[in-house]
């Protein structure tokens, strides 16, 4: 008998049946059984807005179930908080740090459990011994906001393991590591494992879950597809039941022919040596009417920085700051207002932050792009302008919605982002910056989305894509930048590249 | 049911709760609206022009809140401005002239409050809790010569009540003030563009100064809204107790105003309410506060009262409009 179906034979320490959670009466998980039994590494596959994070939320008690029962070593339980839940030994390692950035390592390490006299030099000793114990190497009296991506996260796995977690649940662990840091991360996961924890891992990489998990669970809208041994899987399979039709392979494994390549029109976007503290550092790069230019940067990169200068979200460095011309005239925006007035318009990739009114209606979305670019100079609103603006772009855009008046929370990631993208298009825009244009969108509006990015190109606007999705980034762009650390440091063109040469570029 | 109780919003609640409320002073309450059995307007008159003052201040003050700000100057500068306007009145300055300082002072304080959110970033809350003292210390200090001021003899401000409207309809000028405020604050907010604008600032700040929404000098903008409505307010203040007492900006009188606002139902957090729930939320505060002073309960236990009024308003408020992190706002308080 193999190791992982020793662990399949175990009982399960937590039992989800028919688990349901309703957000204003939409379905993000519907009626899904999921288990997990001691010692496994259990991955949770899906595409975005499947409704994993929602699944192992209700485990880790961040949010309530709306329907269905939990089982934890045989008892029913209802976590009402993660507290509760990591008292039980249940803890969760989010995908967004929940460290308290101004404190230390130490501190974090033993946050909520401090004794009622706190010494310092106490738990910064015991933080020592713990960290070595788990071979991290972080020392406990950096204050966490000083720490990278990677350390901040050994430090969230400190954390759960100091609480004797007996379950563990990654939230996307590996999105912001490096390779060498990857390999750290699942070297502990597999010494987690040999401990006697279980592991729910939820990861966009389908390979690390074929390498790395004893059963596989997969998702789909918010329903259970399968789960099975992972020796079952390979990654068609996987892909097949991630999207539930090909759709996926059509998108991304299309090859373009060099001659459906986009010529670069007339400049329209010269920037010189811009700097903005230390995210962006002396960045120069141009951009070209009619055609899509892909920029691939890893997080922390200062791709999403950098164009949010260019589009006067930020203000570059007053001092040394560098240049922007826009069509040979210098610029130097204050506020986006007068970047949206020349035509630049930034489509973010935080829709729920910075991208849509969530209590207004589709239609009242829409019509405020309008509003906000002033292309009319009137004083009034209109309803029946709105209206019918909404009837026309909700067509164009192939916006899915009961009404015009759904409120735009109502609506799917994917439709959301087609209101987001159409509030911007409705401003006439020369040049427009998708930050993760399919962000948290679903697999048959990444098509239309495409689509639209292609169309926009092809009426002769310049586009620009952000993306930290190399198959995005390949086949979408006729120019590919590759952005490390706050500045462009290669360009590709799309017929030489790799996905290998632009990863080279973005790590080294 | 349940599609009943989600029209349950706190707007509505609030409402039934004011009328149920007037029904049963009504009826319980002697001396509220029926004396001897015989009906009496005077108290409800009295009533009713008590909440027009604080309705007008709630204007002003909702206009801010929906987006995005707060002004703790309010009250201070109804008081202050008022005060030095009829300073100047009894010391002999020309009556156009008088108002035109007044009026220029108010919008200097409402600049003032928009520039130090808007351009300097500094929190609302604080900008304006230093414009209140400010306003306070200077006037009370420099420009008028004690707490009361009394409007001088003959002056337009006391006129008011006996405009021919007035007089003919035996609805005081307070309930024609806080109705035309009502209104041309529904007009502002649902049919223009800056209207609009506020709307997309309390509801995503971010994504409305992204998308190119002006949105400081419409901070600017509703700074001086809320000023202005203070003197109006002031004003109206001074044409039925024929003074200002200065005494009123230590009072909790902004507390009540913001009560108003947040009992009507306008979310702190912005973007969220209506005209209506000023209207619903001084009906209720007005109605409570006077059959409390008839039924002569204390100042103390009538604040008692209030607080757990707004206390269930927004618990009941939560309990039917629950919210998770999937439907919180950027920015809830």
């Amino acid at each position: 008998m193999s190791a992982s179906e020793q662990t399949a034979t175990a009982a399960p320490i937590v039992e989800m049946r028919k688990i349901s959670k309703l957000y204003r009466g939409v379905p993000a998980v519907k009626e899904v059984d999921f288990d997990l039994r001691k010692g496994e590494i259990h991955a949770l596959l899906g595409e975005n807005g499947a409704g994993k994070s929602t699944l192992t939320k209700v485990m880790a008690g961040v949010v309530t179930a709306s329907g269905g029962t939990m089982t934890w070593h045989g008892k029913e339980v209802s976590f009402q908080s993660p507290f509760e839940a990591l008292e039980a030994g249940i803890a969760m390692v989010f995908q967004e740090t929940s460290l308290v950035p101004s404190m230390t390592v130490a501190q974090n390490l033993y946050l909520g459990s401090e004794k009622f006299l706190n010494r310092l030099r106490g738990i910064y000793i015991s933080a020592q011994q713990f960290l070595q114990s788990l071979n991290f190497a972080v020392d406990p009296t950096a204050i966490v906001s000083t720490l990278g991506a990677a350390k901040r996260q050994m430090v969230e796995i400190a954390r759960a393991v100091h609480h004797n977690a007996e379950v563990i649940i990654f939230d996307e662990p590996t999105a912001s590591l490096t390779p060498e840091e990857k390999r750290h991360f699942f070297a502990l996961m597999h010494r987690l494992k040999s401990r006697g924890v279980s592991i729910v891992f939820i990861s966009h990489a389908l390979e690390e879950a074929l390498a790395h998990a004893d059963r596989i669970t997969i998702l789909r809208d918010g329903e259970l597809v399968v789960t099975d041994h992972a020796g079952a899987f390979d990654r068609e399979k996987i892909v097949r039941a991630m999207v539930g039709r090909t759709l996926s392979g059509e998108i991304y494994n299309k090859k373009r022919g060099a001659d459906e390549i986009r010529k670069p029109g007339s400049r329209v976007l010269s920037v010189q040596d811009i700097s903005m503290s230390n995210v962006v550092r002396n960045n120069s790069f141009s951009i070209y009417e009619g055609q899509i230019t892909g920029v691939f940067g890893l997080i922390g990169s200062g791709r999403t920085e950098t164009f949010k200068v260019v589009s006067g979200i930020y203000k570059r460095d007053f001092f040394a700051g560098g240049a922007i011309e826009l069509e040979g005239r210098p610029v130097r925006y204050t506020v986006p207002r007068e970047a949206v007035k020349d035509g630049i318009i930034y489509v973010t990739e935080d829709r729920k932050t910075e991208g849509f009114f969530e209590t207004m209606s589709i239609a009242e979305n829409l019509y405020s792009g309008l509003l906000a670019a002033n292309l009319e100079k009137k004083a009034y609103i209109s309803l029946r302008e709105m209206r019918a603006l909404a009837k026309d772009w909700t067509g164009r855009l192939n916006v899915k919605a009961i009404n015009d008046n759904a409120r735009v929370v109502e609506l799917s990631g994917g439709n959301q982002q087609k209101v987001v993208i159409g509030k911007g298009l409705i401003q006439q825009p020369r040049i427009v910056i998708f930050d993760e244009p399919t962000r948290g969108v679903d697999v048959g509006a990444i098509a239309e989305i495409h689509q639209l990015i292609n169309r926009l190109a092809d009426s002769g606007l310049a586009v620009i894509v952000i993306s930290s999705y190399l198959p995005e980034i390949m086949n979408l762009s006729d120019r590919i930048l590759v952005c490390r650390q706050g500045r462009i440091v290669e360009e590709f063109a799309p017929d030489e590249a790799t996905e290998e040469k632009i990863m080279y570029a973005a790590v080294h | 049911m349940t599609r009943l109780l989600s029209h349950l919003t706190q707007e509505v609640i609030v409402f039934l709760l004011a009328a149920t409320l007037f029904l049963a002073a009504a009826i319980f309450l002697p001396g509220f609206m029926f004396k001897d059995g015989a009906f009496q307007a005077g108290n409800l008159i009295a009533m009713v022009r008590a909440v027009s003052v604080l309705g007008i201040l709630a204007v002003g003050m909702g206009i801010v809140i929906i987006g995005r700000g707060i002004d703790l100057s309010a009250v201070a500068v109804m008081a202050m401005s008022v005060a030095w306007y009829l300073q100047m009145l009894n010391s002999g300055v020309p009556g156009w002239q008088a108002l035109g300082w007044a009026l220029a002072g108010v919008v200097a304080v409402g600049l003032i409050n928009g520039f130090m959110v808007a351009y300097a970033d500094v929190p609302a809350i604080f900008v304006t809790l230093a414009s209140s003292y400010f306003v306070y210390g200077f006037v009370r200090s420099q420009l008028i010569v004690s707490d009361a001021t009394p409007a001088p003899a003959g002056s337009w401000i006391l006129e008011l009540p006996n405009l021919g409207l007035v007089t003919s309809t035996h609805i005081p000028i307070d309930v024609y003030a806080f109705g035309a405020a009502v209104f041309v604050g529904f007009l502002f907010l649902r049919f223009t563009k800056w209207g609009r604008y506020i709307y997309l600032m309390g509801d995503n700040f971010m994504a409305a100064r992204n998308m190119g929404v002006p949105v400081r000098p419409m901070t600017v903008l509703y700074y001086v809204i809320s000023a202005l409505m203070a003197f109006v307010a002031g004003i109206l203040t001074t044409s039925s107790i024929q003074s200002m007492n200065v005494r009123v900006v230590n009072s909790n009188m902004l507390y009540d105003v913001i009560l108003v606002c947040v009992i009507g139902g306008i979310g702190l957090s912005g973007g969220k309410g209506y005209m209506r729930n000023v209207v619903v939320g001084a009906l209720l505060i007005g109605i409570m506060g006077n059959a409390m002073t008839i039924m002569d309960f204390t100042n103390v236990e009538q604040n008692l009262i209030k607080s757990i009024i707004l206390l269930t308003a927004i618990i009941i408020d939560g309990l039917l409009n629950p919210r998770d992190e999937q439907t919180a706002q950027q920015g809830d308080i």
